[in-house]
């Protein structure tokens, strides 16, 4: 009988002895290395005058703005406040806010994370589908492992694809930063003023890893989704179609349904979470973050439960 | 008779309402090279993915060693190598890499026993290339070593044959003699080639539209083969009532301007004899014998697809 643990070193093997793979894995690195670049060149075109003699400025303008504007509304006041405070903070510490640490690119990059997780869901959905496509299925279900256990060595090898994507994202971002801004800028405290009115020094790595914690759960939802599609279809190309086209329309169709309040269980309506996050709407008002939890935990069960009940149940006639 | 290696008991598979495969039973023991036989579609190939498990059964049970293919399908499968089909490998690897595939799902297959099996199937040159570069022969030996890296009871290979040229034919022949000689493997071949299968197996089993018609010994058959004597006269009538006298009429048949007598060639000088001596013209004497493919086309009524 086969170990769980050599079966999912086979699967290791099949992702990671293709070409395709690595250059899936470079394409991610250069995506991640010209996002630096571009964020280098645009500070360097902006900030080369006098950022000292800037801030005060803005913060001029934006005392003028608390004075004499009646009209703003009590969350511009406090906004105004707040970075008004800051702007006076970074003055009297010398720090220039503007200018890039290496956690600005870290943080940046988890916008990238999207980038790996359509890379994640093609290699998700061709992860059962492909064996259909190669013949080889028949060779691997006769063997002296059971379906499920196969399945499950799929999908933790799919998994363990997404890890590496995701360290080699925020590894490439913080080398990228610490390269064109110094490694030195790591210990560098996150300035955000707290409800009380207070300046308070926080932790940029927590801060990205918050990023990319939110983005880990949309990609976690995605690569599930493809990974039951692949067992859906026997055919690689039509599973990683579908994969991207539901990964892609998906949003989008969510947003222009958003007047009907049955868009609320859709998976797509509820997979940034983010949209709780300070200051930021919901799709529907009465959404909240506990009622997305719940969908969210709702769809995993049954994308693995169908894709379970797909892979192990029907003869493999063709 | 030591315990049977396969047991069939009552395998039926139906689809929608239709039996694709009605109530198979048989026993193979060990050693043995059991041919599975049918024209196509007539459930060969599904009753070989049960037995793997690749399809479902709908009643009935198949054993190997004893152990249920449907209750403990992990412990079955560690007794049986198959291969079903031309052996499809992962082509982006190399012939080693896909061997290392395989035996990883096996408790104790040590290097040097992939070693041992690429040498013993002369796969030793090119075993580190990639197999999109292997020829189709070169992929069938693959998949044997594939199948007999962890020394299995039972050999299943579905249709091995099917776009293989007669030298690998060949190949695959002599070393599954050679397995089942050396190691004591038993071996169910399925074809629709009966001279295929004529050089291979020790039994046959002929099935039909998902019944098993009939199982028979290749050995038995080989030595019950009748020969009959065909012979051409010029006054067929005259010959036949001279004849009439040496056999019974029932073993002597017209069939155009000939007449056929079943009976071995020890009968050809009486014969002649005879026919000579009553001034009937003999145009021609021949003995032919009745292959196996006509038996076997008898059996199923001639629907074999040869």
């Amino acid at each position: 009988m086969s170990s769980l643990s050599s079966l999912i070193r086979n699967e290791n093997m099949k992702i990671y002895r293709r070409p395709r793979t690595w250059l899936m894995i470079a394409f991610l690195i250069l995506s991640i290395a010209l996002m630096s670049g571009i964020m280098k060149w645009d500070s360097s075109q902006n900030h080369s005058r006098d950022w000292q003699n800037d801030l005060t400025e803005r913060n001029a303008s934006m005392q003028q703005e608390l004075q004499e504007n009646k009209e703003l509304s009590e969350e511009d006041i406090t906004y105004f406040t707040n970075e008004i405070m800051l702007n006076e903070y970074y003055l009297e510490q010398d720090i220039n806010p503007d200018e890039l640490s290496l956690w600005n690119y870290v943080s940046t990059s988890s916008s990238l994370i999207m980038l790996a997780t359509i890379l994640t869901v093609i290699i998700a959905a061709d992860m059962i589908a492909a064996e259909f496509t190669w013949g080889t299925i028949k060779l691997l279900l006769v063997g002296p492992a059971s379906r499920t256990k196969i399945m499950i060595s799929k999908y933790i090898a799919t998994l363990g694809f997404a890890l590496l994507l995701l360290i080699l994202t925020f590894a490439s971002a913080y080398a990228a930063g610490g390269i064109l801004e110094g490694f030195d800028g790591t210990s560098q405290a996150m300035l955000s003023i707290t409800d009380d009115g207070v300046i308070q020094e926080s932790s940029y790595f927590l801060n990205s890893l918050e990023k990319y914690g939110f983005s880990v759960i949309s990609m976690l939802m995605y690569v599930t989704m493809a990974f039951m599609i692949s067992s859906a279809f026997r055919s690689s190309s039509m599973a990683i179609a579908f994969s991207l086209l539901f990964m892609l329309v998906g949003n989008t169709l969510s947003a222009l349904l958003s007047g009907y309040s049955w868009v609320k269980y859709l998976l797509f309506s509820n997979i940034d979470l983010t949209q709780y996050m300070n200051g930021a709407t919901p799709l529907r008002p009465e959404m909240t973050l506990t009622f997305s939890i719940m969908i969210l935990v709702a769809y995993y069960i049954v994308f693995q439960f169908v894709a379970w009940l797909l892979f192990t149940r029907r003869d493999v006639a063709a | 008779m030591t315990e049977a290696v396969l047991q069939l008991r009552n395998v039926t598979k139906s689809i929608g309402g239709r039996k694709i495969v009605d109530n198979l039973s048989f026993d193979i023991p060990a050693g043995e090279v059991f041919g599975f036989l049918g024209p196509n579609g007539a459930g060969k190939t599904t009753t070989i993915r049960m037995i793997v498990g690749l399809i479902s059964m709908s009643k009935g049970e198949a054993l190997i060693k004893g152990v249920s293919v449907r209750e403990h399908f992990e412990l079955a499968m560690t007794h049986v190598g198959a291969i079903v089909e031309n052996p499809e490998m992962y082509k982006f690897l190399t012939g080693y890499q896909n061997l290392v595939h395989f035996a990883r799902r096996h408790k104790g297959i040590t290097k040097e026993r992939i070693k041992e099996v690429v040498k013993l199937l002369g796969l030793q040159n090119r075993i580190h290339e990639k197999v999109k570069r292997y020829s189709l022969g070169m992929r069938q030996r693959l998949g044997v070593a594939q199948a007999i890296l962890h020394r299995p009871s039972l050999l299943i290979l579905d249709e091995p044959t099917n776009g293989l040229d007669p030298a690998g034919i060949r190949e695959l022949r002599d070393y599954l003699r050679k397995l089942t000689r050396e190691e004591g493997i038993s071996v169910i071949v399925s074809s629709h080639l009966l001279s295929e299968m004529e050089l291979m197996c020790d039994r046959v089993a002929i099935i039909q539209a998902g019944k098993l018609i009939d199982i028979r010994s290749l050995q038995e058959a080989r030595d019950s083969i009748q020969s009959k004597i065909v012979i051409e006269v010029g006054d067929l009538l005259a010959a036949q009532q001279l004849l009439s006298a040496i056999f019974d009429v029932t073993r002597i048949k017209e069939n155009g301007n000939q007449l056929e007598i079943a009976a071995d060639k020890a009968a050809i000088p009486d014969i002649t004899r005879l026919l000579v001596s009553a001034e009937i013209d003999v145009l021609g004497i021949q003995t032919v014998q009745k292959s196996l493919e006509e038996q076997f086309l008898e059996i199923t009524g001639g629907e074999m697809v040869v």
